[in-house]
């Protein structure tokens, strides 16, 4: 029963069309692309961006360590001051960044953005340069990785960049906190 | 062996294999001068494998509009990778190969296969039969709404001739997957083309 199904589907599928004319000529399009001349892969651009990335956040995780471990500070509620601005993150252009990390980078960002007002005015220069820097890498990660999408050297780094992101955000939620309960208690 | 399977599956199939049997040795010569740089040779091997890459393309995504960027992607891609091409294999067989890497390639990038199957359902008659007709054509529309990974199976296998070994390479799978989704391509077929009352 099914052998005969299966022989029949087989037969019809056979006589399906196997060449179908596109209903525009996509010639002029792929001339087009094919006489663009190759934009060229800079060895330079991707081992810079490692390199540049590593020493950067090196410097903005120890910074924001020593933020993290300081002692005995006031706290210090700031006036608002403009609100940060949390551009979509990105991964290359090939690929996206996955649901749960998106969930809790907003999470973490919302909690961050109540934080960071509890901060002293140079406590919160520091934070904003560090990711100020962070994010600088992240973006030239991501140009390097455009021109080079299989990268997975580039790939591996700009994940560890992002979750730096998110380590300076939670620590600053932690400095923020710890001061709070200290004085409450 | 490609051929030869090719030489069982019909009219259509038959006449395709005659034709490539005649020129392949026009493509071996066009290959060359494109490989070379001439856009010409390209263009004219463009013009005589378009409607079989484009097909297998449509056949894959079942949208007209993906369908025309995965074929433009896949000769672009040809082109690029002309230096390659050693001839082992017919010059039509390689550019399957490379419009199947494009199918995957965009769909892994786009994510969009869910909103495809709606869109399709919604519009009814898909894009993709186009060029069948009568019972063909809701052959073809049942395809057009099997799951992704057995719709190209079924493609690959049923309507192109291609063996398991050689569509499972194509698609990087395995050759046992490649036989359990054409065993649920069959039954999701049968199923959906015997509430139409389909004869085949």
């Amino acid at each position: 029963m099914n052998e005969r199904r299966d022989d029949k589907l087989t037969a019809a599928a056979r006589q399906l069309a196997t060449e179908i004319k596109p209903q525009r000529d996509l010639w002029p399009d792929i001339e087009r692309a094919i006489a663009a001349p190759e934009p060229r892969r800079s060895r330079w651009t991707p081992m810079f961006a490692q390199a540049a990335a590593v020493v950067l956040l090196v410097g903005a995780s120890s910074g924001l360590t020593y933020l993290a471990v300081k002692d005995d500070r006031p706290v210090v509620i700031t006036q608002p001051t403009p609100e940060y601005t949390f551009e979509r993150a990105s991964f290359g252009s090939s690929y996206t960044l996955g649901r749960d990390y998106l969930a809790t980078r907003a999470d973490v960002v919302a909690r961050f953005e109540q934080q960071v007002e509890r901060l002293s005015p140079a406590e919160r220069q520091d934070v904003e340069r560090s990711l100020e820097v962070i994010r600088g890498a992240i973006d030239d990660i991501n140009a390097a990785l455009q021109q080079d999408p299989d990268n997975t050297l580039l790939q591996d780094l700009l994940m560890k960049t992002y979750h730096e992101e998110l380590n300076v955000m939670r620590k600053v939620g932690g400095v923020t906190q710890s001061v709070m309960s200290r004085r409450d208690i | 062996m490609a051929a030869l399977l090719m030489m069982e599956t019909g009219d259509n199939m038959a006449g395709m294999v005659s034709r490539t049997a005649t020129s392949m040795r026009d493509d071996a010569a066009l290959v060359a001068r494109a490989a070379a740089g001439d856009t010409r040779a390209f263009e004219a091997l463009y013009r005589a494998h378009v409607d079989r890459v484009y097909g297998l393309c449509l056949r894959m995504t079942g949208n007209v509009g993906e369908a025309e960027d995965c074929a433009q992607e896949a000769f672009i891609q040809a082109w690029k990778k002309l230096g390659k091409f050693r001839g082992d294999s017919a010059f039509g067989t390689w550019m399957h190969r490379i419009a199947v890497n494009a199918v995957l390639g965009r769909i892994r990038k786009s994510k969009r296969e869910q909103d495809r199957i709606q869109v399709a359902a919604e519009m009814g008659s898909s894009p993709a039969s186009i060029g069948d007709s009568g019972n063909l054509r809701d052959l073809s529309d049942a395809i057009d709404r099997l799951p992704e990974g057995a719709r190209h199976v079924f493609v690959l296998n049923a309507v192109y001739g291609y063996t398991h070994e050689e569509s499972s390479d194509m698609l990087g799978v395995a050759v046992g997957t490649t036989k359990a989704q054409l065993h649920r391509a069959r039954r999701l077929l049968a199923q959906q083309l015997e509430e139409q009352g389909f004869e085949a």
